[in-house]
């Protein structure tokens, strides 16, 4: 089957404090897939997920050459040109941590909160969004009477998919993950790593991955860092 | 050698806490002794009747009631100048501030919070005096001086509390919000600043002890011995450091240097009420900020 091009890199290189993190990586992400990256710590794979929602440039003495392009509306466009809106493609380009990071809010309040970062006042649509998040991360059934609890009195397990609903409420069409099972135990990691193959029928996943056997499991494609263009599943 | 140090050390620190801590004892319970027998009704009202002293009935001439609504009034108008400036100076320098422009404001700050109280009170005795040749000779030294004076003394309080909470803030927090479509903005309003409430509350209650206990400021910029309740924002009034400075520097008789202990035992329970209406504040907020928005 012909698979469309999502993200596309061109010659992206890093360096942050003076250190070059990534040089010159150009990688094709497919839409719609799974792709992992692995490779040992500290060797840029997070690094590499910042550059394509541009949340690196909220740290200080980094900088970073080369392009990232991806298919926004059916059209490759350049996520650092001119009329790109920052916020616009972070509500595109969804992002989950490491470590599970839930507001110390409700659980309602946490899934709507991209949503009023929107501007989204509806009740109805609000409500209609944050159930159908916390469906696709498989949580609603264990939450949907206690929404208005805080955040924080769940699980691990139950909070990265907390923060997993929380991304998707946007339904966004690319879906960052760095290390997302790492804090957790195995059973919850293996719930989540369900979670993602559901997941990609909507959504293109990279996965910043250190085990190689869930790896295998879940992606489709697997980029090994340090990257030199010929590593690939 | 090394043992010794350590355990030199251990007995050092315990000291030093413990000298802290009976002086502040010490000085409490000095004034409860001396201040308790004084503190009566007739202390803050006089011969007036309490009841319509309170509803501003009665002017209370010999009391300390003017002295205390005076200190509450100019705490509260000083400190509501100083926040709103002083949070959003402190979101500057810790959010947007970059570079050569921060270093500057850095130093600055440092240097405002290093003026001596005697000196932002001549500040704004020279503002009065300004005022009054400029624009109206109506103005003189007066409350709304004092509480501009006081709101720039304790500004730095403010500023640095604001900055320091907010750039202790983990950057996994920072980004959290980012992550999800945030602007700088939002991030600030709704995740930020929240956070760093708590840091900011210390940054006010240390504004509040020192707009209440300041004497160098008012004295120069409008507080007197006898003004009454303060009736306008333009005159004179009276305050608590101000009768206990001017008690116990000339009092004629013992019971009326029992009536400066009193005032100061006053003083302290204000202030205490002042820290604990902070705290209610800073939980209400924090409550509304996460939970209701």
């Amino acid at each position: 089957m012909f698979e469309l091009i999502k993200i596309k890199t061109e010659n992206l290189s890093f360096s942050y404090n003076g250190n070059r993190i990534l040089d010159n990586v150009s990688l094709e992400f497919r839409e719609k897939t799974i792709t992992a990256i692995v490779g040992p710590s500290g060797i840029g794979k997070s690094t590499f997920l910042l550059t394509l929602n541009r949340l690196w440039e909220t740290v200080p003495q980094s900088s970073m050459s080369g392009r990232v392009k991806i298919r926004f509306d059916g059209k490759m466009q350049d996520i650092y040109g001119n009329g790109m809106s920052l916020t616009g493609l972070r509500r595109k380009v969804g992002m989950v941590f490491q470590a599970p990071n839930p507001l110390p809010m409700s659980i309602f309040k946490n899934i709507a909160f991209p949503l009023k970062l929107a501007g989204i006042k509806d009740r109805r649509t609000i409500d209609e969004n944050v159930e159908r998040a916390l469906q696709q991360a498989g949580l609603w059934m264990e939450v949907k009477d206690r929404l208005n609890d805080s955040g924080l009195h769940l699980s691990g397990g139950q909070q990265q998919r907390l923060c997993i609903a929380r991304a998707l409420v946007l339904q966004p069409e690319v879906l960052l993950l760095d290390e997302p099972t790492s804090s957790l135990d195995d059973a919850s990691a293996a719930v989540i790593e369900e979670l993602l193959v559901n997941l990609k029928d909507n959504c293109t996943l990279i996965v910043v991955s250190h085990y190689f056997d869930q790896v295998k499991r879940i992606a489709d494609t697997v980029f090994q860092f340090p990257y030199n263009g010929i590593s690939q599943q | 050698m090394n043992r010794f140090f350590e355990i030199f050390f251990v007995i050092w620190s315990w000291l030093s806490a413990l000298c802290l801590v009976g002086a502040v004892a010490a000085i409490l319970g000095f004034l409860c002794v001396k201040g308790f027998p004084a503190l009566n009704v007739e202390l803050i009202f006089g011969n007036t009747e309490p009841l319509s002293a309170l509803l501003l009935q009665k002017q209370v001439f010999d009391g300390l009631f003017p002295a205390i609504v005076g200190t509450l009034c100019l705490v509260v108008l000083s400190v509501l100048l100083a926040v709103p400036l002083g949070v959003a100076a402190g979101i500057y320098m810790a959010e947007y501030a970059v570079g050569y422009v921060k270093t500057c404001c850095d130093f600055l700050f440092d240097i405002l919070a290093g003026i001596p109280s005697i000196v932002i009170g001549l500040f704004g005795f020279t503002l009065a005096v300004f005022l009054h040749k400029n624009f109206s000779d109506q103005v003189y030294p007066c409350f709304l001086i004092s509480s501009i004076s006081l709101a720039f003394l304790v500004l730095p309080y403010i500023v640095r509390s604001t900055q320091i909470s907010l750039e202790e803030i983990d950057p996994a927090i920072r980004n959290t919000a980012l992550a999800l479509g945030a602007s700088r903005l939002q991030n600030i309003i709704h995740v930020l600043l929240p956070r760093a409430l708590g840091g900011i509350c210390s940054g006010v209650i240390l504004a509040i002890g020192r707009c209440a206990e300041d004497t160098a400021v008012i004295m120069l910029t409008g507080a007197v011995a006898i003004a009454g309740i303060p009736r306008s924002i333009l005159g004179q009034y009276e305050a608590l450091p101000f009768y206990i400075f001017y008690i116990s520097s000339q009092y004629a008789d013992q019971a009326e240097l029992m009536r400066g202990y009193g005032a100061s035992l006053i003083l302290i329970m204000l202030c205490t009420l002042l820290f604990l209406v902070a705290f209610l504040v800073r939980k209400r907020i924090a409550y509304q900020a996460f939970y209701k928005a």
